[in-house]
């Protein structure tokens, strides 16, 4: 026989299971610290992968692989990451690339006496929804080594000032990277602690140069 | 640190005892249990219990994701693998570790799902005769049906990276179950299996004797 018993039983298991629910969020309030994932700085950086150009050869890239978690501010043998997302048909790409280039040879220790943690450097080249932004691998190869009779911007790649880069570029024709990373434009520059936490972005810091961050922060970390 | 292989053991455990609560592989268990734990005896009880137990190991699968979650967030390494189970690859991925429209984790989701469905196991298990006992078993049986797409897509993204995350497996299958326990206990309440009467067997067992 049914009976009408409402609220009583529905009210003490509904405290019960509450309670249970309260107490499983205070164990992880108390037993994690997360941190978000996003493209601000604090954040941890968001995945970057993709194929990616060395100069020679296309290979798998993964920005984990750059990553030390065990790493803790003030240990210089951590290596800083430096993003740049770019388009070889961008002409403000175009025309920092040779800052780019001097930047990425000083901080990764290929010339200059940087004193400071190294700093790799990585592009993420891609393809902007403009009319004549098309783009392809030969033409990302030709825009880093400065070679091949590919267009960059209406001119040829070979003849974009600056020397040739010797830092990897990523494939993202797809815009894969490009909107994980929510990138607002290009040139845009991410510079990553070597714990994978993003330190330094260049939309947040229109008034400082790549190289003035680099400085500050890996030499005051 | 413990081993998570181990830990996932300790949640499989319990999941196969509800299930063997709820079918009549069981039966033979229970029976066994009744010495100690007379309530057993009745179907609806045997029922009740295993479907509470799967909730709640839902429950508690679904917290230990959020906190993989948060502890890979942190840097840490908790459970990856260079084989195809490595739920750190999985929980890890920015992309698909919360849901698409509001960007929620998906082990707080299964929190409160399990929750939700704890609330219903542990309400009608109590008040089996209640007016609303037939609606909220109803209930759970669409929440755990409607996880059956989520349940996909999260499947979809595991081949998609070609990893397999052992412990929110261990939170699908206890959705699964569940929702086979909704059922067959809406069956129960339909035929008749769903007062405590002691069973026949049983009945004609104790008068022999």
């Amino acid at each position: 026989m049914k009976t009408n018993t409402e609220a009583d039983v529905r009210s003490d298991t509904a405290i019960r299971v509450m309670a249970i629910f309260f107490a499983a969020i205070m164990f992880l309030a108390f037993t994690t610290d997360p941190i978000r994932t996003g493209t601000n700085e604090g954040d941890r950086a968001p995945p970057l992968t993709g194929m990616a150009y060395n100069g020679s050869v296309w290979t798998n890239f993964d920005i984990n692989d750059y990553f030390d978690t065990n790493w803790t501010a003030g240990d210089l043998d951590g290596q800083w990451l430096l993003v740049d997302f770019m388009d070889t048909d961008c002409p403000f790409c175009i025309r920092s690339a040779e800052e780019v280039g001097q930047n990425a040879d000083y901080f990764m220790k290929l010339q200059g006496d940087w004193q400071g943690p190294i700093v790799n450097f990585v592009a993420s080249a891609t393809e902007l929804d403009i009319p004549g932004h098309e783009t392809s691998r030969a033409e990302i190869e030709a825009f880093r080594d400065k070679s091949g009779e590919e267009s960059c911007a209406g001119n040829s790649c070979a003849t974009r000032d600056g020397s040739s880069h010797g830092f990897v570029y990523i494939d993202d024709i797809d815009q894969d990277n490009m909107k994980a990373w929510k990138v607002p434009g290009t040139p845009s520059y991410f510079l990553i602690q070597p714990d994978g936490i993003v330190a330094w972005v260049s939309s947040e810091n229109t008034d400082e140069e790549v190289s003035d961050a680099i400085f500050r922060l890996t030499m005051g970390a | 640190m413990v081993d998570q292989n181990v830990i996932l053991i300790a949640y499989i455990m319990p999941v196969v005892f509800g299930v063997l609560m709820m079918t009549k592989a069981g039966d033979a268990v229970a029976t066994s249990l009744t010495g100690r734990y007379p309530l057993l005896i009745h179907a609806r009880r045997r029922h009740m219990l295993g479907l509470n137990i799967v909730a709640f190991t839902g429950f508690v699968v679904s917290t230990h994701t959020l906190w993989i979650t948060n502890k890979i967030s942190e840097g840490g390494n908790i459970c990856s693998s260079a084989t195809v189970f490595s739920c750190d690859d999985v929980l890890g991925n920015a992309q698909y570790n919360v849901d698409p429209f509001f960007g929620i984790s998906w082990g707080l989701i299964g929190m409160v799902v399990f929750a939700a469905l704890l609330f219903i196991t542990n309400a009608v298990g109590k008040e089996p005769d209640a007016l609303w006992a037939e609606s909220y078993l109803r209930y759970g049986m669409y929440m755990t049906a409607a996880g059956l797409p989520v349940i996909a897509l999260l499947v979809s993204y595991e081949v998609r990276m070609e990893k397999i995350c052992q412990f929110c497996t261990m939170a699908h299958i206890a959705n699964v179950v569940g929702l086979f326990g909704f059922w067959k206990a809406g069956r129960m309440h339909d035929e008749g299996g769903w007062n405590d009467d002691v069973p026949e067997s049983s009945t004609s067992n104790t008068s022999t004797s």
